[in-house]
């Protein structure tokens, strides 16, 4: 059990970090996709495509093992934070240019028309209306990222599923174990759900 | 262009491709057939599947494909059942998407406009008949995009079966890497036969997006 808490903390901390940078970079990437400049647009298409295209196993071992091979050896918990960080910012990107995009052309013809600059017009009028649109699809994401950090018990990360395969090598009632690693999964993304909706509740905008 | 490192192990990454192909293949046809059948259900059933069926979606949505395969691998053989890598893996990636397409199909199903059940209704059919001919059919065009970005994704997941020792794509690469020491050579064209599937998939899905528009 103590061990099991101790996975938890771990799975908390690197779900943590992980949403809040691929959140910030994936900002960066979605405004450099939307920026209409070549030179911003197509290593940002390259990126994404070559994030959401390759699994995030592969992707953990190339920065695990790939990057220890010449010289520049980090800790499989940092690795673990950059894979994942790179793989969900690609798609993190995506929702916001989903919900930038879904912004209907009259509402930015209409502040033209009230002789917004751009900048007002992307901050009073695009952000707002997007930002609500991007919600949903985040919380998604994000339940995906917590998930995800279970893959790091490939390359020893002592997180959750890490310490829950290794208590039921130990103890042997390997059937109670997973349920309980699978009940501490389950109450943790339903946390998230359940935040996520009532924070759409309150900010809910009427159209 | 490509490492001789990457040319002199090709046939071993080729068996390696055949084995991810095989898993994903009989994996998306076998949870697709879990995925409609599960929407089905949740939105005509009787209320007891509702329930059942939502159950499933809310325990797979917050629970790892990871744990799931290593309660199949670790955890059933102690209650007497041990299943092959192999069809485990398959099986337990069936019913981790199955869930997963059932959202998919689900919203296709909704999303149909309501003229069309009217319509049939006008025309004297039942529910069945509807279904089979009217709504399934519109159903699976709509959902087309998104089934193929569950697609991507279901191929992408079946790194994960290297974990439990099933020599796929992954699991290759990285028995050639501890043979030769080169990671990163290795690794990239790992990587690179992933992209190429399911890149390939994507622009599919694109297409399939931009006729599902027109389709209106």
């Amino acid at each position: 059990m103590p061990s099991l808490l101790e996975g938890t903390v771990i799975t908390l901390e690197l779900s943590a970090l992980a949403i809040t940078a691929a959140l910030i970079l994936g900002m960066v990437i979605a405004l450099a996709a939307l920026s209409g400049r070549k030179a911003m647009t197509l290593p940002a298409g390259a990126f994404v495509q070559s994030m959401r295209n390759t699994p995030l196993l592969v992707q953990l071992y190339l920065v695990y093992f790939g990057l220890g091979m010449i010289g520049l050896g980090l800790s499989a918990f940092l690795s673990g934070l950059i894979a994942l960080t790179a793989q969900n910012s690609a798609y993190i990107a995506e929702i916001y240019r989903g919900g930038l995009q879904s912004v209907g052309r009259t509402q930015i013809e209409a502040g033209k028309a009230l002789g917004m600059r751009r900048r007002e017009i992307f901050e009073l009028i695009e952000l707002p209306q997007a930002f609500m649109r991007v919600v949903p699809p985040l919380c998604n994401q994000f339940i995906q990222i917590i998930k995800d950090t279970s893959i790091l018990s490939a390359i020893a990360v002592g997180e959750l599923m890490h310490q829950g395969k290794m208590l039921s090598e130990r103890t042997a009632a390997t059937y109670e174990i997973f349920i309980m690693v699978g009940l501490f999964y389950l109450v943790i993304t339903s946390i998230v759900t359940f935040a996520t909706r009532s924070f759409e509740r309150r900010f809910a905008i009427a159209h | 262009m490509l490492p001789e490192i990457l040319i002199s192990n090709s046939w071993l990454l080729l068996q390696g491709v055949e084995r991810t192909l095989e898993l994903s293949i009989a994996t998306v046809l076998f949870s697709s057939a879990i995925g409609l059948l599960a929407a089905l259900l949740r939105t005509f059933g009787w209320w007891a599947f509702r329930v059942v069926v939502d159950f499933y979606v809310y325990v797979v949505r917050g629970v790892p494909l990871l744990l799931l395969l290593f309660f199949m691998y670790y955890g059933l053989p102690y209650s007497g059942i041990d299943l092959a890598p192999i069809p485990g893996g398959i099986l337990v990636m069936s019913v981790y998407f199955g869930a997963f397409m059932s959202e998919v199909f689900r919203a296709a199903i909704e999303a149909l406009p309501r003229a069309q059940w009217d319509a049939a209704r006008s025309l004297g059919m039942r529910l069945p008949l509807i279904l089979v001919i009217v709504v399934v059919p519109q159903a699976v065009r709509l959902s087309a995009p998104a089934f193929i970005n569950t697609c991507i994704l279901l191929i992408k997941s079946t790194s994960l079966v290297s974990i439990i020792g099933l020599s796929e794509l992954t699991m290759v690469g990285r028995q050639i890497v501890e043979r030769t020491f080169a990671p990163f050579q290795i690794l990239l064209g790992v990587a690179l036969i992933y992209f190429l599937i399911c890149y390939s998939l994507s622009r599919l899905g694109r297409y399939a997006e931009k006729r599902t528009r027109y389709a209106h």
